[in-house]
């Protein structure tokens, strides 16, 4: 089973309904719940999530600076943006930071949580302690790491071999660096977290049989761990992808977009143009961009690793 | 998962300005929130420890007053987009703090703001007991729109004492005095000036600065008024090469990008002698005192900007922030309230409170009270500094309207790190829109 079908089997179960191969209504008369279960939060969403949303898409093809009654503007923005140089960077910043964090967290969340998985009480300890970075704001950890960071009187001004003269904030590549490591540090715990579940519901008897046969730790890891814990891959990967289009408390505080505008992603550059520069238009025609980008990025994700098919690793099914 | 509500907020934060509007009621501060009411004024300012003052001229006011007056506060960062988001509608201040200059140009623009001169007709103390290089900040359109408050801000350049005199160098008078300061302090392994380059606007002083000692206080003026073809004059880029020639000698090391004021980065620098000097406004004395009196006491020294030879600007004038300023929306309820508000501006009690905190305040009657002041010499320096200067530029991220601050930012330290040329530079200064 996958990891997300427990929870629907209880549901199910509840419902005494729904199993798969059994369709229709029972006779009985204990329906699904109905529609009407969902209409608080259906509004909730409507209110917050819709009503906003058309209203951003109403303001991109308009002119505001949130003075007054906003004014059509027609594609000016739309036309604007594709000419902008800085926001073609930044959406391939946006992609660039998202693939960063994906290819840096993916391995450590998954070694850490495989390894977590184990029963022993020190590790349930250690797990804790991982856990902590996941609790702290954003906020605090970057205004923590930018301290320690600094150059002069940081961690870098007492290894000078390492980090040169320090001015990791004030070169792209470095800016970038410290970007990933952050939020790497800040989200590990999180998908720790959730590979050390997974891992703990690969069914014992997959192991005691690649013992039988001789296959060692590092074999069952990449034949048995690694295979089971696909899907739970792949919703880690979406989270990681959404987090990593949409990163921007980390830039408003390391590095406000610069140096120049070579850390600036989409996210922040919509910020910059509403709050800064008062261009709500424009603000808003690169925040539906992102969406766009964000969905097309996790249907792509979805459809190759065939997430959509659902396909269960249970043994056997 | 928190990341999912980002993706969520992400789509929102565009049309969240408009359910900012709503929200905007309940965050309105202190005070009731029904705004507008027949009685009242409220009056708008930006949240910090200057506060304290201000609340107290209210109680004054409301003593005497029919009319109360309601003090609502803003927490710093937020105070211009928040203030940009409420001014047009039902929750918009009868008065607000603001710098002047381009930060109200779009309000003057939008119709929204009162010229003072019917106020000034019936009051000229409204003006006259005001310095006048600093009244001339919230001059827009060539008609009033702000009454000084709080205090004034020059930008000096504070050096340490002891490094300096270490070096065996003297505090430099001219352009050149500085290269030849810069080239022995780094051969003694300091770094000549701190500058925290990560927040941006400390590097925008060194262009407002030289700009006005070369091309003298023309040159901006003309700019922000839509004159683009400033930027590319000879003494624009005279400008941009004497810069180049100081940012080559290393006088601002090779990390200042990664270096902050906002956290403490390079004042903590000067302080403990890692760096010679650094260029800020008046308000790093009140920054180092906190964090390092026995510094301020012994060792922090502070002039003015070094004078460049046949440049075009007279070496007394300043750059920085000449005050904050009270305006008026042209839709209150009260002008005759508002005016008498007003009036407490240049009233003894406000320059002794002021002065009592720190503040510098810009009226004729603040000498009579200097002594008063946290540090009398520090305070009268910069009073006669303000006073004899011909003109007081106030910082180009304010003069420019709010739309034009990301640019000169990155232009500023793209030019700074080597990132970008002259022509780059120039042509970011020219994509700007007109104040």
């Amino acid at each position: 089973m996958t990891t997300a079908t427990p929870a629907a089997t209880a549901v199910d179960g509840a419902a005494k309904t729904g199993r798969p191969g059994r369709r229709g209504r029972p006779a009985t008369g204990v329906g699904r719940p109905g529609f009407a279960w969902a209409a608080p939060a259906a509004v909730f969403f409507g209110l917050f999530a819709l009503v906003p949303l058309v209203l951003v898409v109403v303001l991109s093809f308009a002119r505001w600076n949130g003075l007054g009654s906003p004014e059509f503007a027609g594609l000016e923005n739309w036309s604007r943006l594709l000419d902008d140089p800085v926001m073609v960077k930044s959406l391939w910043l946006s992609l660039l930071l998202t693939v960063l964090g994906v290819v840096v967290q993916t391995p450590i969340s998954i070694l850490l949580g495989v390894w977590a998985a184990g029963r022993q009480r020190n590790r349930a300890v250690l797990s804790a302690v991982y856990f902590v970075p996941l609790l702290l704001s954003i906020t605090a950890v970057s205004v923590l790491w930018r301290a320690v960071l600094d150059p002069n009187f940081g961690i870098p001004s007492q290894a000078r071999w390492l980090f040169g003269d320090g001015n990791l904030l004030g070169t792209q590549a470095g800016a970038l660096g410290v970007l990933v490591f952050v939020s790497t540090w800040q989200f590990t715990p999180l998908h720790t977290l959730i590979y050390q579940g997974a891992a703990r519901a690969v069914p014992e008897v997959l192991y005691q049989a690649a013992q039988i046969d001789g296959a060692g730790r590092v074999r069952q890891f990449f034949h048995i761990t690694l295979p089971q814990l696909r899907n739970t891959i792949v919703t880690s990967m979406i989270l990681m992808v959404v987090g990593g289009l949409t990163t921007f408390d980390t830039i408003l505080i390391l590095t406000q977009g610069g140096p120049g505008t070579d850390t600036t992603n989409s996210a922040y550059y919509m910020y910059q143009k509403a709050f800064k520069s008062f261009d709500f238009g424009a603000a808003s025609a690169i925040a539906l961009l992102l969406v766009l980008v964000a969905t097309l990025v996790s249907l792509i994700l979805v459809r190759l690793t065939g997430y959509d098919r659902m396909r269960s690793t249970m043994e056997g099914v | 998962m928190k990341r999912h509500a980002r993706l969520l907020r992400t789509a929102l934060v565009g049309g969240a300005s408009l359910a900012m509007t709503l929200s905007l009621t309940a965050c309105g501060g202190s005070g009731d929130a029904t705004a507008g009411g027949s009685d009242t004024i409220r009056v708008l300012v930006y949240g910090d420890a200057a506060n304290k003052v201000e609340k107290r001229l209210v109680d004054t006011f409301n003593k005497t007053s029919k009319v109360k007056a309601v003090l609502d506060t803003i927490p710093g960062a937020d105070y211009q987009a928040k203030l940009q988001t409420i001014i047009s509608g039902k929750q918009a201040p009868d008065v607000f703090f603001n710098w002047g200059g381009g930060s109200i140009k779009p309000y003057v623009d939008a119709g929204l703001l009162m010229p003072l001169d019917d106020f000034i007709a019936k009051d000229p103390g409204l003006t006259s007991r005001f310095l006048p290089s600093v009244m001339d900040t919230a001059v827009v359109n060539g008609k009033p729109y702000g009454v000084p408050m709080r205090g004034t801000q020059p930008v000096l350049l504070f050096s340490n004492k002891k490094v300096l005199a270490d070096a065996g160098v003297t505090p430099p008078r001219t352009w050149d005095e500085l290269l030849a300061a810069v080239k022995v302090l780094k051969a003694k392994g300091v770094i000549p000036i701190a500058l925290g380059g990560g927040d941006k606007w400390p590097t925008q002083m060194w262009f407002q600065y030289v700009y006005d000692r070369v091309a003298g206080p023309g040159h901006f003026r003309k700019a922000v008024n839509g004159d683009k073809s400033v930027w590319a004059s000879a003494d624009s880029r005279k400008a941009l090469g004497m810069l180049r020639e100081l940012i080559d000698a290393g006088a601002f090391g090779t990390n200042y990008d990664s270096v902050k004021f906002t956290d403490g980065g390079s004042p903590a620098l000067l302080a403990t002698g890692k760096a010679a000097f650094e260029l800020m406004g008046s308000w790093e004395y009140s920054t180092l005192q906190e964090a390092y009196p026995d510094f301020v006491r012994n060792d922090l020294g502070y002039g003015t900007f070094p004078t460049v030879e046949g440049g075009k600007g007279d070496p007394d004038n300043l750059v920085g922030n000449p005050n904050n300023f009270y305006s008026v929306l042209k839709r209150t309820r009260h002008p005759e309230a508002v005016a008498e508000f007003l009036k407490l501006m240049y009233s003894d009690e406000f320059v002794k409170s002021q002065l009592g905190i720190g503040n510098l305040p810009t009226t004729t009657n603040t000498p009579e009270f200097l002594d008063g002041s946290a540090n009398p010499a520090y305070s009268t320096y910069q009073y006669d500094l303000v006073k004899k200067a011909p003109v007081f530029q106030l910082s180009w991220d304010q003069a420019y309207p709010p739309a034009a601050t990301t640019t000169i930012y990155q232009a500023v330290q793209q030019f700074f790190n080597g990132q970008s040329g002259p022509d780059a530079f120039i042509a970011a200064m020219q994509s700007l829109p007109a104040a």
